[in-house]
């Protein structure tokens, strides 16, 4: 398989990755921007929430395009981040409803997204994992001097 | 909106989807093809676009995920595309199947919100 060869996190599958991750990066900024503008004093908590989700989605979705070893890190730290959050904020809009009065990305586990922002950074941090241990194989030297 | 448009808008979306599924699969690369399906997607989602920004005053609630969804369906398949043209391998084919879905989700949930507030 010459997938087994891919260490830059935006080629290969990682193609996939990227575009579904800049979708939502989209989705979300264009969500948030206008939900802080528009209404922000309804759900302060969660619209604040909806824009770190955004910001998160931005940043993991240039680190994984870019894919040298600084940038698959900082995707990897994005990614997890996510995952952090989508259980948090899911489990919490759950057991406070009442401060979730309005749908974000990552409330109910991303139900109202096809559930899409639990599944990716699991996607995401196995992909990024396996690139960053397939380039620490192909070049065990720039491993040691990075870390 | 125009429920016509949507309902051409999501076929052609479709087709677009199995057929970048196709060339993934079957490891064909972009050509003038489904270049064009792009085009006429992509022309489909501009003239909604105009439409539907020209009567958002007519919605009388989830007008901000429905201006958001409809200012970013645009670039969803051009920057796809874009990546697909620039770097030519089957993934890149795949990419441009995950952009065309989004466009088929997003199109059916603006006239999802379009039927009910507008």
């Amino acid at each position: 398989m010459p997938d087994a060869a891919v260490t830059h996190s935006g080629r290969g599958p990682g193609r996939i990755l990227v575009a579904v991750y800049g979708v939502l990066a989209l989705a979300a900024t264009g969500r948030s921007i206008l939900q802080i503008l528009e209404y922000f004093s309804r759900a302060p908590l969660a619209y604040v929430l909806s824009a770190l989700a955004a910001v998160i989605y931005i940043v993991a979705t240039i680190g994984m395009a870019r894919g040298d070893r600084a940038s698959t890190r900082v995707a990897l730290l994005a990614c997890t981040v996510e995952l952090v959050g989508v259980l948090v904020v899911g489990a919490m809009s759950y057991a406070v409803p009442s401060a979730f009065p309005d749908k974000t990305v990552w409330s109910h586990f991303g139900s109202g997204y096809g559930y899409v922002p639990l599944v990716l950074p699991v996607l995401g941090i196995w992909w990024l994992n396996k690139v960053r241990h397939a380039g620490l194989r192909a070049d065990p030297d720039g491993a040691r001097a990075d870390a | 909106m125009l429920l016509p448009l949507t309902q051409v808008l999501v076929a052609a979306a479709a087709l677009l989807t199995l057929m970048a599924l196709a060339y993934t699969l079957f490891d064909r690369l972009i050509d003038n093809w489904l270049l064009g399906l792009v085009a006429l997607v992509e022309l489909g989602v501009v003239v909604q676009l105009v439409t539907g920004l020209l009567g958002i005053g007519t919605l009388e609630g989830h007008r901000a995920t429905y201006a958001a969804y409809i200012v970013t369906l645009p670039f969803v398949l051009g920057i796809t595309t874009w990546g697909a043209i620039k770097d030519k391998t089957r993934w890149a084919m795949a990419s441009v199947a995950v952009g065309a879905f989004a466009v088929i989700v997003m199109t059916l949930r603006l006239q999802q919100i379009w039927d009910i507030y507008a």
